[in-house]
């Protein structure tokens, strides 16, 4: 005990020295949390902070990686797209019945097919997913009147989502390995299984 | 060893203490002499309906070759200043806003299917962004603001990010350096840029049906 006491004292002295220099003895004024740095965080936080969305995101670039050529780039370019679509529609206002119910069970319905691993045709994946796109685009267009600088918002909101899709397609590389390819659908089982939370959520049946 | 510990743990205290000193530095007057110039060229970084279409411009003159893309790094700042000419004589144009959110969307769309444009059409869409957002850019000037240093500081702001940017898609496409004029879309590199113009089209699609909707919120 008593060697310790030299390396305590040491420690303590480092201690608060380092207190002393986080003690904020001026103002800091790096995030004005206004404008555009507000719209662009506000944005780009808006689809990490729903799980549903961050899951069913990353499932897409899943799928993707499984599919392979050409799905694997068709589905990042078009994605936004209709993304976009969904979005114009929810800032006109245009009734879409179920919007939460549907973006939960974009995340099993996705999740299903990486854990199925399934090979539909490119069409019908492509259907799939932009059904799904218009759904998520509406759930964020609805956001974006309220934002502190709409074109920012919704830079910083398309930003997220790509990267989610990129996210998904890197970990989808591991489908070269037939053990990486196993994960990958257990992934997939995952997702399935978050969407289902948010499902039961959605519909009342879990608070 | 615990000595060297003891040091480290001191110097490290006396970094981080000193990193937090407050004091401001005061090294460079951008207020002064030439800040209109630093002004003028922070004007149109600040906005992003102006840096993204800029981006998605050069990426679309990338496509087309150096050849071509060329021309856009010359007629783009000449736009700019023609257009910040024309804020001193003209009014701005009420279809200004929904013009520019319309270029956002029509450069991301054209990225994203990584069109082949005649060289005209090349131009003549660099010509409009720059008469555009020199107008809008030329219209933030006040009273006391040096006209000709301000309008210079958004031109050169022109020129560097379109110089950059055209440079940087032209080297990414040619990835290996391969030296082709006219790059190839085969690869994932392109597909990357592409994917970025859909976002670019997907933020000027939505914000643009924002403004339809309701005038003034963008």
């Amino acid at each position: 005990m008593k060697h310790l006491v030299p390396s305590a004292r040491v420690l303590l002295c480092g201690a608060l020295a380092g207190l002393l220099a986080a003690v904020p003895l001026a103002p800091a004024f790096a995030h004005t949390g206004s404008g555009v740095a507000l719209g662009l965080v506000s944005g780009f936080l808006h689809p990490l902070t729903g799980a549903d969305h961050l899951v069913a995101m990353v499932a897409v670039g899943l799928w993707g990686a499984q599919l392979g050529n050409p799905a694997i780039w068709v589905l990042p370019v078009t994605f936004p797209l209709v993304m976009a679509v969904g979005g114009v529609l929810g800032l006109l206002g245009v009734p879409l019945p179920f919007v939460e119910p549907v973006i939960a069970l974009s995340g099993i319905a996705l999740g299903v097919m990486v854990a199925l691993a399934a090979r539909p045709p490119l069409w019908v994946a492509a259907v799939m997913v932009g059904v799904f796109a218009v759904f998520h685009g509406y759930a964020h267009g609805r956001e974006l009147p309220d934002a502190a600088d709409a074109v920012a918002f919704a830079a910083g909101f398309v930003a997220a989502t790509g990267l989610l899709h990129l996210t998904g397609i890197l970990i989808g590389v591991l489908v070269r390995w037939e053990a990486g390819a196993r994960a990958v659908r257990a992934c997939g089982a995952a997702i399935g299984c978050v969407g289902l939370y948010f499902l039961l959520g959605a519909v009342g049946i879990i608070a | 060893m615990k000595a060297r510990l003891t040091r480290w743990i001191h110097l490290s205290a006396a970094g981080a203490a000193l990193a937090c000193a407050p004091t401001a530095a005061h090294a460079h007057l951008v207020e002064t002499r030439l800040g209109d110039f630093y002004s003028g060229a922070l004007h149109p970084l600040t906005d992003l309906q102006q840096v993204l279409p800029w981006i998605a411009l050069a990426v679309l003159a990338a496509f087309q070759g150096a050849q071509r893309a060329r021309w856009v790094i010359l007629a783009f700042p000449l736009a700019l200043l023609a257009g910040g000419l024309l804020s001193l004589v003209l009014p701005q144009p009420a279809f200004g806003p929904a013009l520019g959110l319309a270029l956002v969307a029509a450069t991301g769309l054209a990225v994203a299917a990584a069109l082949r444009v005649p060289l005209p059409v090349l131009l003549g869409t660099a010509g409009i962004m720059g008469l555009l957002h020199g107008d809008q850019n030329g219209a933030a000037m006040a009273a006391s603001t040096d006209r000709v240093l301000f309008l210079a500081g958004v031109m050169a702001s022109g020129y560097v990010v379109m110089t950059l940017a055209t440079g940087a898609a032209l080297a990414f496409l040619r990835g290996g350096g391969r030296g082709d004029d006219v790059p190839s879309t085969g690869s994932w590199r392109p597909i990357a840029l592409r994917a970025g113009g859909s976002w670019v089209a997907a933020v000027g699609i939505m914000v643009l049906g924002l403004h339809l909707v309701t005038p003034g919120a963008s």
